[in-house]
């Protein structure tokens, strides 16, 4: 699925320029940097790493016209492995680098690297300000649901009851949804995948680049030193199917093997559940739900997101919602070139001179 | 590209090129003062003269960017419309208490250039001069005016398009260096000789992609580096880049050539400064007096001008920043004037200031 199944025609690559017809393809290695990979072994995060260095070649963009920012923590690291424009800036504030570089530069394909506590604690205010103004860029968001760099306090997406090194006892901050978030921010475009879904994670990272607004991608990211096995029981061959839910375009959403498949329904009070295949042909618990990430009212991928508990019972992934709505970036830009068109083309030395005397001038003899 | 939260007595500069789109100006209005910052940084580096505008306050919270800043070396104009601190203060009221906050209130050896315009009209010359010294030398330069010069306003003779100096900018677009092999590579931190500038690459330029980052950089090639003798280097070299700034020498106005007592100040004191001096002066007594415009770095002449003089009186509207920074730097015994009520000086009380250290050298 992309952006242009989906009757969106303006890509967000659109004003990026691609490689020549005939030039040579790229591959993994021309966006792989000099620099020594400096991640914890078993890292999540090399994963990651490697998926976005193998999909970026399918994009057909020149290379020195993408760009990764990050903030700080082990994930903002990011932007050193990669060939490409990169700038590893301050906590949290990547968002806010981001938004004035895709603004004055529509021909950069612009990405955020961020991690739970760099997009969610010190930078949520950047974070959910880019998403509402929808900015062209795309936002990967690690979540490993701990503080790595700064060696394992608990996050605001760390589970309450999490001992951590600075929750003893447990947690008792209630965590962030950050899918829920970023709906609740009118993102046009939110996803989840898991790090260790190589196929998933690259289709998703594709309809994200391709989308013309801010995309935001949550994917799930062990940290084997400091909260390993977070997410276990996704990744667990036995547990797999059973919990998560792939979430398809113009599909029914169901979870579980072909011989105990549930199927969503939303009851009469508009409550979703899981009902078997039997109870959802029927239709007595309710009418099935069908996916449909382009409905404009973000309501239905809110519930969606809901479904995810911190038992990880039912965990949906794919995308959530993908929308068209103008960007901030080109808006800011028509405002400029709307001026300076209605003004006849750029502004001259005359127009700078009319500028300077302003409105009240006069002659001294 | 300006990046800028309102706050006052700053967000008139907000409005003012929010409507100039005519002339190619984007304004953005940021969700904070850090997103404000972080969005003209972010032009910066894109290859457009990024601003930033605000008050003491937002200072603060611009600081970490200014931080960055100065280790990324990418130009950046931070403008600092003072008034009464601190904390909210006297948000309408003028004063001049930010020096030492835009000089030293960052974390680290975190030297930037700072500029203070004297006058409303000097307002438009100073910010020339902010974008000459970022672009020139690639860093972030601190302009500071106050409530004062932000609500005055003054005849302004307007200048010719062609006197305007231009701020010609040369972008980095073929490699600089040679590898071990002999292969061209670019080295993102190999330095101007002259200036120490690093090479300014934006995105978009083939064959130039490279990495920077706030985390300490390997002399030349911009790697990640926690070599102790390369941070040493480093801050050293940022120092040296900043001292370097090319920088007028301070002109002294001393009519009768006798004078023993300098008075001496900066930013908006200029105006009541220069009327206290005259009517000293119309009593037949000589006093010098000089402005500094460059506060980071000083003009090179400032210390031998201090010395000149049996007194230094410096009328400052805070306790004695720049009295503090001049005892430091050159170890004279300026005698600091301070007055912080939220209000210019008026010529009545600088010139009893004047008069009265004409007596103690009498
Ligand atoms: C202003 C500031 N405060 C605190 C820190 C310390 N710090 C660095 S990374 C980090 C948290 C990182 O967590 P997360 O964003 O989840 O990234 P991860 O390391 O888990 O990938 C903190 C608190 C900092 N670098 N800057
Ligand atoms: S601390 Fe955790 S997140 Fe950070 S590099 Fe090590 S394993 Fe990865
Ligand atoms: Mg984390």
């Amino acid at each position: 699925m992309t952006t242009t199944d989906l009757g969106m025609p303006v890509s967000g690559l659109q004003h990026v320029p691609h490689l020549p017809d005939g030039a040579a393809k790229q591959t993994k290695r021309d966006f792989t940097s000099d620099q020594e990979v400096r991640w914890c072994p078993g890292c999540g995060d090399y994963v990651i790493l490697a998926a976005v260095q193998s999909f970026l070649p399918e994009l057909g963009l020149k290379r020195e016209n993408i760009v990764f920012v990050s903030g700080i923590g082990c994930s903002s690291r990011f932007p050193y492995y990669l060939d490409t424009y990169g700038m590893h800036s301050i906590h949290g504030r990547a968002p806010a680098i981001a938004t004035g570089l895709a603004t004055s530069r529509p021909d950069l394909s612009v990405w955020v690297v961020t991690g739970d506590g760099d997009a969610l604690s010190i930078g949520g205010n950047h974070l959910i300000h880019a998403l509402r103004r929808n900015v062209n860029m795309t936002i990967l968001l690690f979540n490993n649901q701990i503080y790595g760099l700064t060696k394992g306090q608990y996050s605001p997406t760390s589970r309450v009851g999490q001992v951590t090194k600075s929750s003893p006892l447990g947690s008792v901050d209630s965590p962030f949804n950050p899918v829920s978030l970023a709906l609740g921010a009118e993102a046009t475009f939110v996803a989840r995948a898991m790090e260790s879904d190589r196929a998933e994670l690259t289709t998703i990272l594709k309809a994200a680049a391709q989308h013309r607004g801010t995309a935001l991608v949550e994917i799930y990211q062990n940290c084997p030193i400091f909260n390993d096995g977070a997410f276990e029981v996704l990744k667990d061959r036995s547990q797999q199917e059973a919990r998560i839910v792939r979430m398809r375009a113009g599909e029914a959403i169901t979870v579980g093997a072909e011989d105990d498949r549930k199927v969503l329904v939303r009851q009469g009070s508009g409550v979703m559940k899981f009902v078997s295949e039997a109870q959802a042909e029927t239709g007595e618990k309710g009418a099935v739900v069908v996916h449909d990430p382009a409905l404009d009212d973000p309501s239905q991928a809110f519930q969606l997101s809901r479904l995810d508990t911190p038992e990880m019972t039912h965990v949906p992934m794919g995308i959530f919602r993908q929308v068209s709505r103008p960007t901030y970036d080109d808006l800011v830009r028509a405002q400029v070139t709307g001026a300076v068109d209605a003004a006849g083309g750029p502004a001259g030395d005359d127009d700078l001179a009319e500028l300077l005397r302003g409105r009240d001038t006069w002659t001294v003899g | 590209m300006l990046g800028s939260y309102p706050i006052t007595p700053a967000s008139d500069i907000l409005h003012a090129l929010s409507s100039m789109k005519r002339h190619g100006v984007t304004t953005i209005q940021a969700e904070d003062e850090i997103a404000g910052i972080g969005i003209a940084l972010g032009a910066s580096y894109g290859g457009a003269i990024g601003v930033t505008t605000t008050s003491g306050p937002g200072i603060a919270l611009k600081s970490e960017t200014i931080g960055l800043a100065v280790s990324l070396e990418l130009p950046l104009v931070v403008v600092d419309i003072q008034r009464g601190g601190p904390s909210t203060g006297l948000p309408t009221k003028t004063e001049q208490a930010d020096l030492l906050q835009v000089m030293f209130g960052r974390n680290g050896e975190s030297p930037v250039p700072v500029i203070a315009a004297q006058t409303p009209a000097d307002c438009f010359d100073a910010a020339m001069e902010a974008v000459r010294i970022a672009t020139t030398y690639r860093t972030p330069v601190v302009l500071l005016s106050d409530g004062y010069l932000a609500n005055g306003s003054e005849p302004w003779s307007v200048p010719g398009v062609d006197e305007l100096p231009g701020a010609p900018v040369e972008l980095a677009s073929a490699p600089n260096a040679t590898d071990d092999q002999g292969e061209p590579v670019f080295r993102p931190y190999l330095r101007d000789p002259d200036t120490l500038a690093r090479p300014w690459a934006v995105p978009g330029t083939a064959g130039l992609e490279h990495r920077i980052g706030g985390i300490e950089k390997a002399d030349v090639t911009g790697d990640i580096s926690y070599d102790p003798d390369n941070h040493d280097r480093m801050v050293r070299l940022r120092q040296a880049k900043v001292d370097g700034v090319s920088v007028p020498d301070l002109e002294v106005a001393d009519p009768s050539g006798d004078a023993r007592v300098l008075v001496l100040g900066w930013g908006s004191t200029y105006g009541p400064i220069a009327a206290a001096t005259r009517v000293v002066r119309n009593t037949g007594a000589a006093v010098a007096r000089a402005h500094l415009r460059h506060l980071s770095p000083f003009p090179a002449n400032l210390g031998e001008v201090l010395r000149r003089y049996d007194r230094v009186v410096v009328p400052e509207m805070n306790t004695g920043q720049l009295a503090l920074l001049l005892r430091g730097t050159f170890l004279v015994d300026v005698r600091t004037y301070s007055s912080v009520r939220g209000l210019p000086f008026t010529t009545v009380e600088l010139a009893d200031v004047i008069s009265s250290t004409l007596e103690e050298v009498r």
